[in-house]
């Protein structure tokens, strides 16, 4: 659906987006990481058709996209980092602009339908100027997903936004995959991304980490099983060991055990602290947050 | 079409919340209004001397021989439709271009500031339609302040003026400058302004160049017609009319190909 091929930008003689590739999939939602100035918002507006790379390529269902590309903007749905929308002019005006802008016919249904949708039909005559941060936020985002675009960008799309208002949006990214959209999100909120992505960037000029979070976590910090016992667990190391598991940690009543993903490895364990006199209160995989594994890619990429 | 229609009704409805960014051209319309007054009506009032008695306005003469609908007034009539017809032009260069760049401010350069740009430029509208809807956008208001500001000042000089002197300012010549120099001087400066600000980094320079362009020619004009060294006949019109038609077609092309999305999108802040 959306495909970015080694994608270089450079703005004078700083490098911003070193070489990036990938490729997605409908349905899928990806989510861009990286600390401030990494080249993410660079990177969307190179997928947006609003500037240029110095090299590489941008495809969207096959299609290069490029300066005169205009029809291809409009398969594209472009959240931005602020909400941009006309502050003396209605939610229905703002919407309505660019229902006609984007060609959607008729326009007036479908503002009607996206302002039900997105529960502000209520606020339609007011000026946006008099909307609180959230629903300035379900205001753009209505106009983002106006024309039914297929790939959607979101430029930080929870950022100071309330609790609610970033609930609503998250799930708002979920029925965008139920409806098979391809998503791109770009986001400092790594526990947001551990809820809806489904494969994970690290950029900082370059890609560092392109994968599952699962998968960056296996990487990183290799499988975990994490056995909570009744009672103290540091008597049971020893039989913990006697499987031929060497990373054990123990710490009180848990047992941390890396099992370098051998599948076979977590009954084994159960096995052998029951005959040794355990008594198991939980086994459960060990998820690192994603935190962790994204300040160790940062942290392995810095000079 | 569509797109470019969309934008001009969205810049318009902006504008119609936003009735105080017409003040600067409103006052400046107002002041190209009475200075003639002033010159005409005020002074000879207050000094008791007749401009007719003047020598000074001995060109009033030349051209109230010239001119089909100034032959019938009083000497002291031509005079006076002289002034206001020369004053005229700066009435309209100036009104337009003060309008239209007051609306500019609050076009392109102003989506930048509201950081409404970016996602205006990530819908399917070309550079063209953009350029054209702001253009229109602002020129449109521009162009109607003016109009109204000719029928005032033709009311006014229907009420303080000499008899039948106002009939002077429904010639050709006046009507020309107002309905077709006007508009086209608007849009040549508003796309100029366009043109600017993809070669500047900040939005006040490319006002200020777009004005500039403008206000200088207008306030040159101006001078050299009361010094006598211009006369804005017809065929002057016709060719002023003809030179800026050929500058708004050859600045739209610039201005599609000078007009730097990019650089509007990072360099400006």
């Amino acid at each position: 659906m959306l495909t970015a091929s080694h994608l270089t930008r450079r703005f004078d003689t700083r490098v911003a987006v070193d070489d990036v590739t990938f490729e997605l999939a409908p349905g899928e939602i990806f989510a861009l990481l990286g600390p401030n100035g990494a080249g993410k918002t660079t990177t969307l507006r190179m997928l947006a058709g609003l500037i240029a790379p110095t090299s590489g390529t941008v495809h969207v269902g096959g299609e290069p996209m490029t300066a005169s590309a205009s029809h291809l903007r409009g398969r594209i749905g472009f959240l931005t980092e602020a909400p941009g929308l006309w502050d003396r002019l209605t939610v229905f005006e703002n919407l309505i602009v660019y229902a006609r802008l984007q060609g959607v016919v008729p326009a007036q249904r479908a503002v009607n339908a996206a302002l039900e949708l997105f529960g502000i039909a209520n606020r339609a005559s007011d000026p946006t100027a008099q909307l609180s941060k959230g629903l300035k936020q379900r205001v753009a985002l209505a106009r983002t997903l106006l024309h039914d675009p297929a790939i959607v960008l979101l430029d930080e799309p929870t950022a100071g936004l309330d609790p609610e208002s970033a609930h609503d949006t998250r799930a708002l990214i979920l029925r965008l995959r139920g409806e098979n959209r391809t998503v791109i999100l770009s986001t400092h909120n790594l526990d947001e991304v551990d809820r809806v992505a489904d494969r994970v960037g690290v950029l900082r000029s370059r890609l560092i980490a392109l994968d599952t979070p699962s998968a960056l976590r296996s990487r990183l910090f290799g499988k975990r099983i994490v056995i909570t016992l009744e009672g103290p667990a540091r008597e049971y190391d020893a039989a913990v060991r006697s499987t031929g598991a060497t990373d054990v940690t123990v710490d009180g009543d848990r047992l941390s055990i890396g099992v370098d993903g051998d599948t076979v490895i977590a009954p084994t364990l159960v096995t052998a602290l029951v005959n040794a006199g355990a008594r198991i209160v939980s086994v459960i995989p060990e998820e690192r947050p994603l935190e962790e594994v994204y300040l160790r890619l940062i942290k392995d990429e810095s000079p | 079409m569509k797109r470019i229609l969309a934008l001009v009704a969205k810049d318009f409805a902006e504008l119609r919340q936003s009735p105080g960014i017409f003040v600067p051209a409103l006052l400046t319309g107002v002041g190209a209004i009475v200075y003639p007054f002033v010159i005409v009506v005020i002074i000879p009032a207050v000094t008791g001397e007749r401009l007719s008695d003047s020598s000074d306005f001995e060109i009033a003469e030349l051209f109230n021989r010239t001119e089909p609908a100034v032959r019938g007034l009083s000497a002291e009539g031509a005079i006076q439709a002289f002034v206001f017809q020369q004053a005229l032009a700066l009435l309209v260069g100036i009104t337009t271009v003060t309008g239209g760049m007051s609306v500019a401010a609050h076009s392109v350069i102003g989506e930048k500031q509201a950081r409404t740009l970016e996602p205006l430029l990530a819908t399917p509208l070309r550079t063209g339609e953009l350029l054209a809807a702001k253009v229109i956008g602002a020129a449109v208001p521009g162009v109607v302040l003016t109009i109204l500001c000719f029928v005032a000042y033709v009311v006014l000089i229907a009420i303080f003026a000499e008899p039948r002197v106002w009939t002077a300012l429904l010639t050709p010549r006046s009507l020309g400058l107002v309905f077709l120099i006007g508009p086209l001087a608007a849009l040549l400066g508003l796309q100029l302004a366009v043109c600017a600000s993809s070669r500047v980094n900040d939005p006040r320079s490319a006002q200020q160049l777009g004005a500039i362009v403008l206000i200088i020619p207008v306030g040159v004009l101006q001078v050299a017609q009361f010094a006598g060294g211009v006369v804005l006949t017809v065929p002057i019109l016709m060719a002023i009319g003809a030179v800026l038609a050929a500058g708004n077609l050859v600045v739209l092309r610039a201005a599609v190909s000078l007009f730097d999305r990019e650089s509007i999108l990072i360099r400006w802040k």
